[in-house]
């Protein structure tokens, strides 16, 4: 079972606040490495709230945690914090302006076995 | 006093206790502001060059060979420095005919460059408070990008003319995606939009200004935010990047919008820059070169033409660079996969105060003071006011400025 | 935030009155208002059948124990330090007029609400107009709070 959607990125402030002290630790995982689905989705893919899902487009694929946004409904549409993980699922081509597209990403979203995709091997993919 | 330099409002309000170690006592810093100072006391960077330990002299030299022997090179990041820093960097940029870019052409750059132009209207933060009667907010959160923008500038203080402020005199629109923190604090006065659903909505709100009915969106509430606009007496837009990312070519559409309300009443438009100094760049490189960002040097002192265009902004500068010296940024972390990639397979060097994706992957690493508690100097605020800002402490590693003045004298 | 329905739902719900308040819901209302305490229903405290309830009812009451006298009650930890309620606090802003009535952060020490490594902190509160004998319903740190970090019992 998978979900096509669209990803709107935003920003956190409790996110960032880890980040600036340290992009290597295990609680900025934990607060990036999110995606925040509409109820309705997350019972499509049949997952609830921790359970990690698969994001996978042309660009890359990262395995992240699902979690119920208590947002009105949106279905079809999902939000994650701006991070190194959702920017691997960014495309860099640019429009008219020359505007790279951050938002409007466009995802497929499965349930996994996987764990969370570590940002040692974020790095190691940039490298290879 | 100190200044913050977490974010573009650059409060100059904060009380910092230092002790070894720690920041002892923070008095008015917000979380954002505490995060990033607390970056001060945790994976610091050391001078490194190919993942070992060398002395500062060693990295700066190796620095200055690099950049020399490269044929195409790129200097990227920028609005986390000084004015001071940013100077020098666009002249060592001219001196080896390298690309420079910065922030903004992923972001704010397409607005900034109309209001830094003259196209659209602004004022400064401190009209917003004395004088604003109505503040939109349009693909930005600032309660949690801008935490203090809403207590110091836009919603909650008393000004000249607005002395019952929230209570009375103010009021908030949020224009996004989603029903974000500072949505939840506008609730009356919040509209969702769809995805890059946001020229649809400026065109309702053209349409109703015009006292039509809309042809799509909620007719009734639309036509209630055209009449807060119509009796604003100082209205101010803040875009933020949702609303960038949204319009992007149809930007024109939101300078006809401004035009329009300023046709009824007085509106400004002030950009939610997000890195301290990021305006401060677009300003110094207008002035110098006539374009806010991505310019090529090519050719040199010498005199070749400079060059402005996406060619020359970092996610294709990135592909066509055999080195590049990254200051204050972190691309590999911030930006899109395939412009990250590119710069993590060519020689990197990062002038960073802090461990990032960017400083493990770069050939060099020199290490800087943290500008705001270990390096004084001047920045922009997002609304163009000049600040300038002395160290608190004092610090064995160099500023962004000396360290490239070194590079320079270098090559 | 625990309600007084749910307060009473872990009442006896017999009115009995021996709390001295005609029934369990006033009573209810009495301990959220902090007026009354648990032991002062004295069915809940002695029969053995309560007891489940009586743990709950602790449970539930637990972070209003933790609550101020105005009944003010901090989260630290969704805290944002964005300073609305210090630039929104009516006592505030008489005691530092040319500072937190314009949006800056206070110097002296008369105000009740400031904002310290990152978070909001609350001295002096019985100068909190919603303290004492001429308490009116102030909520203006509540209401401009982006993150439910204040909150009154
Ligand atoms: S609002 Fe911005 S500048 Fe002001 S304290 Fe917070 S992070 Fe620093
Ligand atoms: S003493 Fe207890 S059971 Fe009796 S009325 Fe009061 S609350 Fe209800
Ligand atoms: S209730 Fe009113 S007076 Fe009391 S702390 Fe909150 S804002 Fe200040
Ligand atoms: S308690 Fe709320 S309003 Fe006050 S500083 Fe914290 S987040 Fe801001």
């Amino acid at each position: 079972m998978s979900v096509e959607l669209k990803i709107v990125c935003f920003e956190d402030i409790f996110q960032y606040e880890s980040g600036e002290k340290s992009r290597f630790s295990d609680e900025y995982r934990q607060l990036s490495a999110v995606i925040l689905l509409d109820k309705q989705d997350m019972a499509s893919l049949g997952v609830k709230d921790g359970d990690k899902v698969l994001v996978e487009n042309e660009i890359s694929k990262i395995v992240v945690a699902a979690k119920t946004t208590d947002d009105e409904p949106h279905a079809g549409l999902a939000f994650m914090i701006n991070s190194v993980w959702s920017n691997q699922l960014l495309r860099d081509d640019l429009c008219n302006a020359s505007v790279p597209r951050f938002k409007g990403i466009t995802a497929r979203v499965a349930p996994s076995q996987e764990e969370v995709t570590q940002i040692s091997e974020i790095v190691q993919r940039l490298r290879a | 006093m100190t200044t913050c330099t977490g974010c573009s409002l650059l409060c100059e309000d904060i009380e910092l206790v230092l002790k070894t170690g720690a920041i002892s006592e923070a008095k008015n810093l917000c979380r954002k502001g505490q995060g990033h100072f607390q970056a001060l006391f945790t994976e610091r960077t050391k001078p490194m060059i190919d993942g070992k330990e060398v002395t500062l002299d060693q990295a700066i030299a190796k620095a200055a060979e690099i950049l020399k022997n490269a044929r195409t090179p790129l200097l990227y990041g920028w609005s986390n420095s000084t004015l001071e820093a940013q100077t020098v960097g666009i002249n060592l940029a001219k001196k080896i005919g390298a690309f420079i870019d910065d922030t903004s052409s992923f972001c704010e750059g397409l607005l900034m460059e109309r209001i830094l132009n003259g196209k659209i209207p602004t004022c400064t933060l401190d009209d917003v408070r004395n004088f604003a009667d109505t503040s939109v907010f349009w693909g930005t959160d600032p309660s949690n990008s801008h935490p203090r923008h809403l207590s110091r500038f836009s919603y909650y203080p008393r000004g000249e003319k607005r002395q019952k402020s929230y209570e009375e005199e103010r009021t908030c629109v949020v224009v996004d995606v989603r029903k974000s923190a500072t949505a939840h604090l506008c609730s009356n006065y919040y509209f969702r939009v769809p995805p890059d659903g946001d020229a649809e909505f400026l065109e309702s709100i053209l349409t109703v200004l015009d006292g039509k009915i809309p042809k799509t969106g909620d007719k009734k509430r639309l036509i209630e935010l055209g009449t807060i606009l119509k009796k604003t007496e100082f209205g101010v837009i803040f875009p933020g990047p949702g609303m960038i990312y949204s319009m992007q070519d149809k930007m024109d559409l939101f300078e006809e919008l401004v035009a329009r309300l300023n046709e009824i009443t007085t509106f400004k438009v002030i950009p939610m820059v997000g890195h301290y100094n990021m305006r401060g760049f677009n300003q110094l490189m207008l002035g110098q070169t006539g374009f806010i960002n991505s310019v090529s040097f090519r050719g040199g002192a010498a005199g070749a033409a400079t060059t402005h265009g996406p060619e020359q902004g970092v996610a294709l500068a990135a592909k066509s660079s055999d080195a590049a010296l990254i200051i204050g940024s972190d691309p590999l972390s911030a930006l899109p996969f395939g412009t990250a990639r590119a710069l993590a397979h060519i020689p990197l060097i990062a002038i960073d105060p802090r461990r990032s994706l960017t400083t493990d992957a770069a050939q060099v690493v020199i290490p800087s003071a943290l500008s705001g508690l270990e390096a004084g100097g001047t920045a922009l605020r997002m609304d163009g006011t000049r600040i300038s800002f002395e160290p608190i402490t004092e610090s064995e590693r160099l500023s962004d400025e000396q360290i490239l003045t070194r590079i320079m004298e270098a090559i | 935030m625990v309600g007084a329905m749910e307060i009473y739902m872990l009442l006896p719900k017999t009115n009995c009155k021996k709390c001295g308040l005609p029934t369990c819901m006033a009573f209810a209302v009495g301990l959220l208002g902090r007026e009354k305490k648990i032991d002062e229903c004295p069915p809940l405290i002695e029969e053995k059948k309560y007891e489940a309830k009586l743990k709950k009812l602790h449970e539930v009451m637990a972070p209003l124990e933790n609550a101020s006298e105005t009944g003010l009650i901090i989260h630290p930890e969704k805290c944002f330090g964005c300073g609305n309620c210090v630039v929104a606090c009516p006592v505030n802003v008489a005691a530092e007029p040319t500072r937190c009535a314009v949006g800056l952060g206070p110097e002296g020490d008369k105000v009740i609400l400031r904002v310290q490594d990152g978070v909001v902190l609350a001295n002096n509160l019985k100068e909190c107009r919603r303290f004492g004998p001429n308490k009116i319903l102030c909520n203006a740190c509540t209401a401009t709070c982006p993150s439910k970090a204040i909150e009154f019992v």
